[in-house]
């Protein structure tokens, strides 16, 4: 009896539905051939648009698998009517590159959630869209990129794919091919492979920066941004694209009488002139809401032991912000 | 006709040129519209009375925001808080405790009457019963005194002044200045306070509240912590500050118990939450007459009761398993005495004994029952004791089994620094949904507990003499 009953509860325990161990066992491979699957497909995808073809060895870089498994993968691929095969090189069918363009749409709205609504630091997006590509569905999707108002493009200016599978032309130029002293805007900064990214980041490139070649040899590229310059291995320079600085470039600078929100003293008042353009996402829209419009006044009221925050009179109400916040506010002293 | 029919595709694409020639600042545009229609019906539509409460508001706020008032100010009140939930709560749980172990004796007398057999009587009367008594009377009237307090602080709009005191400290730890409001939560109960992260919307930020909330006592621990501070600090003192001295060392345990909470932020957002602290937006709301029925609705049904309730659920089998414990005596000892000595090493090395760890271990569903298990052991009796004399007391504790400020002090420490209760822990999980960090949460302050104790009695055995 008690024999039976030990054998019951461990035949249980494996083969339960959902919480047994061969349930687990099954999900965790299905998760991983997904994950496979679909970075496989991102691949080919890229390949495409650079216009090589993908091979069984460029394949295997990306993947790192065995040759039995991915043998494995690329019969399952052509199976379902995914991938071509032409020899030893391998294409999207039209399913695949829909399946490929769905995982890349979840990649650059994730990412552009993170870093714009979360605040996620802008070298850690890449990593954690990675993972979370593969579970989000094409309805959670459609209700993300609404939430953000459609966006175009990700925080590395790479544009996002539609809802219906079109891919907005990818503006700019690669540094390599930009002809020297001519000023441009970067509008990408490519974030694969991590590592290059991780050097431009810490370089301090960023998007909308305007720069020159001012040389460039076999070995490295040198930009300059007018104040500082920056110097980049070749291979790294070629994940920097550039487009033609707009005949009215964003206005350089304001008004001398134009100062943060953070400048003003208890008791002064102002008027809002603007939000810095570079201040963007959640905390932006946040700070709109609370009212904080173009000619809105306001009044610096209070003051904490330390100086931060600041409390401000806005319409009625009184609103505490932090350093951070009421730097990005800008304001015009009322006399 | 024909000519002019536009399909919603020519629409969609016309829309989606159009919108890359919009201005990057048109949300603006649109925010700025909608303000300036609602200033305009606001002109035609609102008249000023020419009643300025305004003014006062800004008074008041000049003075409890200042730079040299503002933190005094709060610790003030909170001291008066304290001082207003112990004065007032002994009396009626003293009547409770009397009213609900007169009931035991009752209910007890009429089971050995009716013939139940003595471990029946002794396991539901004395166990399950004794154990649900206990919470309910050491809990319900410090409850029901402290949250209606807080939450006249609350709707009086006192609460996002403290936040925006304190949210200096908070930045610099990398954490929320709306982790504020949450503690002051955790003052009533540590799971509510884990609810109360829900104003905090980064979630890095939300999790460090998460995390840290336990660092600050929650009503279950002030008994323990107003025990010591009364027989070892205020005992000292003449009857008439006594309360006043006892308020104070808790205030100043509180003190630890937030300093604590920073450390531990700041380390939290340089490890495992490592970000940058977030957009931060508090409106100072304007200060209102606070509605008192509302008040006593919501802080005794929807605070007092519910906490209570879960706190009940977690006591009777704590009940149960205390009484078992000290009646099942194998070899003559009971197996509270028994696991007592076995964790009497430990507890020698972080300054306590093995009693108390063993309090602690039986108290993770309610943390109220420390004090009431610890002194069962002590007087190996039956079941669970309360002493009604102080002096009693402290020479139970000190003459009889040892006890020293090194003991007191340690205790204190720990009543702050170790794992949550149950309830806590259950609230964490569902508010995160993820067991790793509903593990850090409860590991974490237990493993800072051992570290602080053991390292506070090193030093106080090697350099003070203990």
């Amino acid at each position: 009896m008690t024999t039976f009953l030990i054998i019951l509860v461990v035949v249980l325990i494996v083969v339960m539905p959902t919480h047994g161990l061969a349930a687990q066992l099954r999900r965790y491979r299905l998760t991983l051939t997904r994950e496979r699957t679909e970075n496989a497909l991102k691949h080919l995808l890229r390949q495409a648009t650079e216009g090589h073809a993908a091979s069984f060895a460029s394949l295997q870089g990306v993947l790192r698998v065995s040759d039995r498994q991915l043998m494995a993968l690329t019969q399952h691929l052509e199976r379902d009517g995914l991938v071509r095969s032409e020899g030893a090189l391998f294409q999207l069918t039209p399913d695949g590159e829909r399946v490929a363009l769905h995982v890349l749409r979840a990649h650059r709205l994730w990412e552009l959630y993170l870093a714009d609504e979360l605040g996620v630091p802008i070298d850690r997006v890449h990593e954690q869209a990675e993972r979370a590509e593969h579970s989000l569905s094409k309805a959670q999707l459609d209700r993300l990129s609404a939430s953000m108002g459609h966006p175009e493009l990700d925080p590395h200016g790479d544009p996002i794919p539609t809802a219906d599978g079109q891919v907005p032309t990818s503006p700019g130029t690669p540094l390599g091919a930009w002809p020297p002293s001519v000023p441009g805007r970067i509008v990408h900064l490519e974030d694969e492979p991590p590592l290059a990214y991780a050097q431009l980041s810490a370089e301090g490139l960023r998007l909308g920066q305007i720069v020159r070649v001012i040389d460039r040899s076999p070995t490295r590229v040198v930009l300059s941004d007018g104040e500082n310059e920056y110097r980049l291995a070749p291979m790294v320079a070629a994940n920097v694209h550039v487009a033609a600085v707009e005949a009215q470039p964003a206005p350089a600078a304001w008004p001398a009488d134009v100062i943060p929100l953070s400048g003003l003293v208890t008791g002064e008042s102002a008027e809002v002139v603007a939000l810095d353009p570079a201040f963007r996402g959640f905390a932006r829209r946040r700070l709109l809401d609370l009212g904080f419009t173009p000619g809105a006044r306001i009044r610096s009221d209070l003051a904490t032991f330390a100086g931060d925050p600041r409390a401000y009179r806005l319409r009625g109400t009184t609103i505490a912000l932090r350093r951070e916040q009421s730097d990005r506010v800008l304001v015009r002293r009322l006399a | 006709m024909s000519e002019a029919a536009v399909t919603a595709g020519e629409i969609v694409r016309e829309a989606a040129a159009l919108r890359r020639s919009l201005e990057a600042g048109f949300r603006e545009e649109v925010v700025t519209s909608l303000y300036g229609e609602v200033e305009r019906i606001t002109r035609r539509a609102v008249h000023d009375a020419g009643s300025h409460p305004l003014e006062l508001d800004q008074r008041i706020d000049r003075i409890v925001t200042s730079r040299l008032l503002g933190l005094p100010l709060m610790l003030g009140i909170l001291a008066v808080v304290f001082w207003l939930t112990i004065v007032g709560a002994n009396v009626p749980s003293q009547m409770l405790a009397a009213g609900f172990f007169w009931f035991e004796d009752v209910a007890a007398g009429w089971f050995t009457q009716l013939g139940a057999p003595w471990w029946l009587t002794g396991f539901l009367w004395h166990g399950v019963y004794r154990g649900l008594a206990w919470v309910v009377s050491v809990m319900l009237p410090p409850m029901a005194i402290f949250f209606p307090l807080f939450t006249i602080l609350e709707d009086l709009g006192y609460l996002p002044r403290v936040a925006f005191n304190l949210d200096y400290l908070f930045k610099r730890a990398g954490a929320h200045g709306k982790q504020a409001l949450s503690m002051a939560m955790g003052f009533g109960c540590n799971a509510a306070g884990v609810i109360a992260t829900r104003v905090i919307d980064s979630p890095r930020e939300r999790l460090v509240a998460i995390l840290t909330n336990n660092f600050v006592p929650c009503n279950g621990r002030f008994p323990t912590l107003i025990m010591l501070a009364t027989v070892f600090v205020a005992a000292s003192f003449s009857p008439a500050v006594a309360s006043l001295v006892a308020a104070g060392s808790v205030v100043g345990i509180v003190l630890v118990g937030v300093l604590f909470t920073l450390v531990v932020s700041w380390a939290l957002s340089r490890t495992v939450l490592r970000g940058e602290a977030s957009a931060f937006t508090l409106e100072l709301p304007p200060y209102r007459r606070p509605a008192m029925a509302r008040i006593l609705y919501t802080s005794l049904i929807d605070r007092t009761l519910f906490v209570l309730w879960r706190a009940i659920l977690t006591a009777a089998p704590a009940g149960a398993v205390i009484w078992l414990l000290a009646n099942i005596s194998p070899g003559g000892v009971s197996l509270a005495t028994r696991t007592a000595s076995f964790l009497d090493p430990l507890g020698w090395a972080m300054g306590l004994d093995g009693v108390i760890l063993l309090a602690y271990i039986i108290a993770i569903p309610a943390n109220e029952i420390v004090v009431p298990t610890m002194l069962m052991v002590y007087m190996s009796q039956g079941m669970m004791t309360d002493l009604q004399s102080m002096d009693a007391l402290r020479s139970l504790l000190v003459d009889q089994h040892g006890w020293t400020v090194l003991t007191a002090v340690n205790l204190m420490l720990f009543s702050l620094l170790h794992n949550p209760c149950a309830t806590t822990i259950i609230t964490i999980y569902k508010e995160t949904l993820s067991v790793r960090w509903t593990t850090i949460g409860a590991v974490l302050p237990l493993a800072l507990g051992f570290i602080v104790t053991i390292l506070t009695a090193a030093f106080a055995r090697g350099f003070l003499g203990f």
